[in-house]
């Protein structure tokens, strides 16, 4: 059996920082982030590793996670943690 | 899984907010409730006959974002399942997330009441290359999966058909053996304490685990003193986890979904986004997105204020009703009728007929048609969740977030229907705020079209003014408030359906029932109103309540005396207040015109808004906001009054 490619990731880093037009996976939500927004945005379909692109980040965050379009203030994007995928390790 | 047997009983139509639930209803039942292209539109629960079943009852809920509930509108759908035979649930989905329709699928399978899923808005699926195996899922959940364009009525029969065949649909995970074992006790436990009529204990538990305040007061109620037992389970769980058991829950529903919708969905490569999605980024783009919304705030002017409060005002008041209808139906009551005094009371100065019905007919009607019509228009083209998106930062200067900019829009329609739709927002601190503003600062459609009716036929400047003095005014007393109430601001996290097309007949419908509601209520009021001036007028205490408020309208305000009627009248409706002022524009001055607007907009608003205040606020908190409300009127109406005259004489 192959066994399964290796995806290289970068660093984390907060939504907030993400240029519009990049596709990014969700890493975690940071401690900022209360219980009951986290609720919120887990019942968004935000989860941990799903791909999600950003569209704007003035006047607010906008992402697109599968066929949602979500609006996140800069208070809240800044606390979620996303990784860009670098593609395969070469073998 | 069971075949359905039960007797006839509720239906429930449950979902998450805007995927067509209200929709589906009005194709189920012929009933029409107000649907729009934005989630929060439904926040109560409806109930109306089926049109495929007389003896059945359908029952539309609030959209839940998740469960456990947290939020009122979700907490008004636990009451439902809670408290209604359920005969079975109709979970309405949205198809182009899958993986979001049956996270809720997974808790709603817990309860053990059949069900049907409808994905609906195929279309919009399918356009965006999003394809569902529909029988591979229907067979994985073991229950009837139909896909649905309820707008269009696409699968509507079939959805009919397959209530007949709802099943209970299997579990959708075992959550991990920790959280089976604390599932496990408290299912025993509420089996035992407080077993539910219908709904399957496992399902309470975990809702009961994951902190639902209903069903842990349904609980508490039926377990009575042994409740205790049921609590102390949940808080030994919470001691054994680090984590929140909620969030522990909701992530492995979460997780078994996205399992189960990626082995049933298809998705075709797309090289562009659709013009929806395009016009929807513009909508709310840093640069656009201001010049977009002073397009959109003109053209509902121009309809409006112009085309509404001028030219079909003018139409209704001058040609037809003191053209037509008014010496017709004087000439006809003078001369039927003996007594002078009915006389005076039908057609009189303040008559039933000449002030009455004139003002709620003749100046109201055409301005809040045309109001109601292009709001229906702006609401179902998914341009309203976006301006709170654009208006986000404005709130936050007043503790709020831009959701609060849906409850306010609304207000310029009916401040009434804007106050019970506060229950969208968050926190107590934020319903208060926003409650407050709607009743002080936000003047429904009847009174903004008079209001741009009068001060239009004076200057754009007036307009102008009293635009800035509300602006003004919103933001200062929101400022004071967002200190004033304890609780902290909440960052504004919003879905953003997408733009769409307005459907004219459901606009049109939207407007029929808008203006119904509106006419059942006002007409009532207006002769009411009417009836108090008439009466005041004729035992002599009228001209006594314009001398004792001469120092206040005429001194401090510089208003004529006659105005004080106005402001009796505005005691009951303030766009009846207002309409006076309109009917007496020809005796006021610019600075007058201007003066007495700002005044009657402050004035606490109608009758049925201060009831929906009570019934959301308390007595309380609903006397105190007119507390202050009446007194800050007059105050900032002088202050305009001296400014104007210090500058604009």
């Amino acid at each position: 059996m192959t066994p399964k490619p290796e995806i290289r990731k970068a660093a984390r880093l907060p939504l907030a920082f993400i240029p519009p037009g990049q596709e990014v996976r969700l890493a975690g939500f940071g401690d900022e982030i209360d219980p009951l927004q986290r609720e919120q945005l887990t019942a968004y379909g935000l989860a941990e590793s799903r791909p999600l692109k950003v569209l704007q980040q003035r006047p607010m965050t906008v992402i697109l996670a599968d066929e949602v379009e979500l609006a996140l203030e800069h208070a809240v994007a800044r606390h979620i943690w996303v990784e860009k995928d670098l593609g395969e390790v070469p073998a | 899984m069971t075949a359905t047997t039960a007797p006839n009983t509720a239906i429930l139509l449950v979902g998450h907010p805007n995927v067509g639930k209200s929709v589906l209803f009005h194709r189920l039942t012929g009933a029409y409730v107000n649907v729009s292209n934005y989630p929060g539109t439904t926040v109560e629960v409806t109930r109306a006959s089926a049109r495929f079943d007389r003896e059945a009852v359908l029952l539309d809920t609030p959209g839940v974002l998740a469960l456990p509930s947290r939020s009122d509108d979700e907490r008004a759908t636990m009451r439902a399942l809670l408290n209604e035979e359920t005969r079975c649930l109709v979970q309405v989905g949205d198809a182009k997330n899958l993986r979001r329709t049956l996270t809720l699928t997974a808790l709603l399978a817990e309860l053990g009441v059949p069900m049907v899923l409808a994905l609906n808005m195929h279309d919009e699926a399918a356009a965006r290359g999003v394809t569902v195996d529909i029988p591979a899922l229907a067979e994985e959940l073991g229950i009837p999966v139909l896909a649905t364009v309820a707008t269009g009525g696409e699968g509507i029969g079939e959805l009919t058909r397959s209530l007949g065949q709802a099943r209970r649909p299997g579990a959708l995970l075992h959550y991990d053996a920790d959280s089976e074992a604390d599932i496990a006790r408290v299912d025993e436990a509420i089996g035992r304490l407080a077993p539910h009529p219908h709904l399957a204990a496992r399902g309470l538990a975990i809702l009961y685990l994951g902190g639902d305040a209903e069903v842990a007061a349904w609980l508490e109620a039926q377990a009575g003193g042994k409740f205790p037992e049921i609590k102390a389970l949940r808080q030994a769980a919470s001691h054994r986890t680090a984590n929140k058991v909620s969030a522990v829950l909701a992530r492995e529903r979460s997780e078994a979904a996205d399992t189960l919708a990626t082995s049933v969905i298809q998705r075709a490569a797309r090289s562009s986004p659709l013009l929806a999605q395009r016009v929807g980024q513009y909508v709310v783009h840093p640069l656009w997105g201001i010049p977009i919304l002073l397009g959109v705030l003109y053209v509902v002017y121009e309809f409006v204020g112009v085309f509404g409060a001028t030219t079909l005002v003018g139409l209704m008041e001058k040609d037809l009703f003191e053209g037509i209808l008014n010496p017709a139906f004087t000439d006809f009551v003078t001369a039927a009728v003996d007594v002078p005094w009915i006389v005076e009371l039908l057609v009189g100065q303040y008559g039933l007929w000449t002030m009455g019905m004139t003002y709620a007919l003749a100046l109201i009607l055409p301005i809040v048609t045309t109001f109601f019509f292009a709001f229906g228009v702006l609401e179902d083209s998914g341009y309203l969740p976006r301006l709170s998106v654009i208006a986000n930062r404005l709130f936050a200067l007043i503790g709020l977030n831009g959701r609060a900019v849906l409850p306010m829009v609304l207000g310029l329609g009916c401040v009434t229907m804007a106050t019970l739709t506060t229950r969208i927002l968050h926190s107590p601190r934020e319903r208060m705020i926003t409650i407050l503003l709607l009743a002080l600062a936000i003047p429904c459609s009847a009174q903004l079209g008079v209001v741009l009716g009068m001060l239009g036929s004076v200057s754009f400047t007036a307009v102008l003014i009293w635009t800035l003095a509300m602006v003004g005014v919103l933001l200062l007393v929101g400022f004071l408030a967002s200190r004033l109430i304890p609780g902290r601001r909440i960052p504004l996290v919003t879905e953003l359906p997408p733009m769409r097309m307005p459907i004219l007949g459901n606009v049109l419908k939207k407007t029929a029932g808008r203006l119904k509601w509106y006419l059942v209520e006002v007409i009532p009021l207006f002769l009411l109103g009417t009836f108090i001036m008439f009466v005041l007028d004729k035992t002599g205490a009228l001209p006594g309540i314009i001398k004792v408020g001469e120092p206040l309208v005429t001194g401090w305000l510089g208003l004529p005396p006659e105005a004080s009627a106005a402001f009796v009248m505005g005691f009951l409706r303030r766009d009846f207040g207002a309409t006076g002022l309109f009917a007496m524009a020809h005796a006021l001055s610019p600075i007058q015109a201007v003066v007495g607007m700002i005044t009657i907009t402050l004035f606490i608003p109608c009758f049925a808004s201060l009831m929906m205040m009570v019934k959301e606020q308390g007595v309380k908190i609903a006397l105190a906001m007119v507390a202050v409300i009446v007194p800050f009127a007059f105050l900032i109406g002088g202050l305009f009054n001296l400014l104007l005259h210090a500058v604009w004489s």
